[in-house]
């Protein structure tokens, strides 16, 4: 009977899976194994256009995917003829018409094509190629869970227009060096004015200067004199700091603000209101 | 003599079994969620803001690549801490990531990575970068990315990797990291290319807006005008309907936001107003806070 149960259990799991499969449920997480390489670097296999495997590493500090000549030829993501640069045989971008990692298949991902050294100089140590690098522009199409101890990386899709760093390059050339601006725009009336913080690294937080009378700010309890640490978890060292928390917070909504008073820390919750 | 000897293996024995329980001190922080604020750069990478030893903030480069802790040696000193010649990884005490999480005791390295260098005098992540969380940090917690939200998850999990190995030396020889160490320092963002293409880019420049101290209601109507505030100088009051500020014209609470989306305190404002339908303008000067 329990034998029986459990056997059912499991056609039950095996027959519900099944119908997803089908369907090929496009925002389903996708479960990518990894393994550690002895430098602390994540490796993933890849098949690329079909090809491969080929061993990638996983790299949440890198802007760019990457491939190595080698692997960028053999897999098709670039034209053979295309010239090599005298610098690491670079030969500008490619594209991976299908990237297949784990459950996951990422299609037309922009890959730059050059010889690493690095990479080279590591498939030398280990033995065994490293054919490239992930970097932003593929992980920055989902929302990516990375799980060192269990070694396996999931991926939900995401709607996002990827900046592509490459692309951007020769306008960025081009462009005069003058430093952008941007001004930093509260997203509701809260009734604060703040002074300029002491302390420079041991700096908390901004001193409070004026509270608005009637304000949300004056609600919730906050005094002048008061020093702002957070603000819906951000900190707020500087004055741009707490405009920029300021800016994501609509009206209407309950926010955390965590001040010293008398050297004593304590949170209040202020709701501020529309207003400009 | 031996009896004494004995003793004395007993005493540390028990010294060992005294200490034994304490040993795997779990982290109560492990199962905790942390939302992190984080920002992309200009060059597509991930920066933190961190508290070291209690200083900061600095901005610390997300970084899977890099094998450990590394804090530059501008930040080192600011912080009061410094490389550590013989042992390699220096010792600190604390560290605070934005959004909550705190690692205590931890050992990195103090200075300044190549990448890091050649990334902050180009002035090309739109900010300066003063250190790189990798792997011996990121590895303790379970870390969720999402590009269209403005916090990633940080989820502490049990699990705290060493520091890679690096081989003491004697003194007189210069401290060389271990070749895997090298070779881990050597990947880093491959940005290093695309650094030497960019250019020199300076900082971004960050201001603040002006306010005018209108409360707002549906419709663009004055819910409550701030006492003292630049509008009530102008003299807005309750009731009356915005319909222009700036020559944008106003329907919505919205509409009104966008308008004054770029105003900095001291830009004189002109508003149109309709009160008891009589068209008004005037002029108010932005003030500071919001």
């Amino acid at each position: 009977m329990n034998m029986n149960m459990r056997r059912h259990g499991i056609l039950w799991t095996f027959l519900a899976l099944v119908p997803a499969a089908l369907a090929g449920d496009a925002d389903a997480p996708k479960h990518v194994p990894f393994r550690m390489l002895i430098s602390n670097h994540m490796v993933v296999e890849a098949k690329l256009n079909g090809k491969g495997p080929y061993r990638l590493i996983f790299d949440l500090g890198s802007p760019v995917t990457l491939l190595s000549n080698k692997a960028a030829e053999s897999s098709e993501a670039i034209d053979p003829n295309l010239r090599k640069s005298f610098l690491f045989g670079a030969r500008g971008e490619g594209k991976v018409k299908t990237l297949e990692v784990g459950e996951l298949t990422a299609r037309d991902v922009p890959v730059i094509v050059l010889d690493h050294p690095a990479l080279k100089a590591l498939g030398g140590v280990l033995g065994k190629p490293i054919d490239g690098i992930i970097g932003y522009t593929f992980f920055a199409r989902y929302r990516t869970t990375l799980d060192y101890q269990k070694k396996e990386l999931t991926f939900v899709p995401v709607d996002f227009e990827v900046r592509d760093l490459m692309k951007s390059l020769p306008a960025r050339m081009a462009a005069a060096k003058v430093a952008e601006t941007r001004v930093l725009a509260p997203d509701a009336f809260w009734g604060l004015t703040l002074g300029e913080p002491t302390g420079g690294v041991d700096s908390k937080g901004v001193p409070v200067a004026s509270v608005a009378g009637g304000s949300p700010a004056e609600s919730a309890g906050i005094r002048p004199g008061d020093v702002l640490t957070a603000l819906d978890g951000r900190w707020t060292t500087t004055i741009t700091d707490t405009f920029d928390a300021a800016s994501t917070v609509p009206p209407g909504t309950p926010t955390p603000v965590v001040l010293l008073r008398d050297g004593e820390e304590l949170t209040v919750t202020v709701t501020p209101r529309d207003g400009i | 003599m031996k009896k004494t000897t004995l003793l004395q293996g007993i005493g540390l024995l028990l010294a060992l079994v005294a200490l034994a329980p304490d040993e795997p001190k779990k982290d109560e922080a492990v199962g905790t969620t942390y939302k992190v604020p984080y920002r992309v750069t200009n060059t597509n990478h991930y920066l933190v803001r961190v508290r070291v030893n209690g200083k900061g903030p600095f901005n610390f480069l997300v970084d899977s690549g890099a094998p450990a802790l590394y804090v530059g040696t501008e930040a080192a000193e600011k912080i009061g801490i410094k490389t550590d010649e013989v042992n390699y990884w220096t010792d600190i005490d604390r560290l605070d990531i934005e959004g909550g999480a705190s690692l205590t005791n931890v050992k990195g390295r103090v200075e300044d990575p190549f990448q890091l260098t050649g990334m902050n005098a180009l002035g090309l992540p739109g900010a300066s970068i003063d250190g790189i969380l990798g792997f011996t940090m990121l590895a303790r917690f379970r870390m969720e990315f999402d590009p269209t939200k403005d916090r990633m998850n940080w989820t502490r999990i049990d699990y705290a990797p060493k520091e890679p190995f690096v081989p003491k030396l004697r003194k007189g020889e210069k401290l060389q990291p271990s070749a895997e160490v090298q070779m881990m320092q050597a990947l880093g963002p491959a940005m290093k290319l695309a650094a030497v293409f960019l250019g020199k880019q300076p900082e971004e420049i960050l201001l603040t807006r002006g306010s005018l101290g209108i409360e707002l209601k549906d419709g663009a109507v004055v819910a409550a005008v701030v006492a003292g505030s630049p509008a009530e100088t102008a003299g807005v009051r309750p009731g009356d309907k915005l319909t222009k500020i700036l020559d944008n014209i106003i329907d919505s609470s919205n509409d009104a936001h966008e308008a004054v989306l770029k105003v900095r305190p001291g830009d004189e404002v002109p508003i149109a107003l309709e009160r008891d339908g009589q068209a008004i303008e005037v002029k108010a000067t932005a003030g500071e806070g919001f």
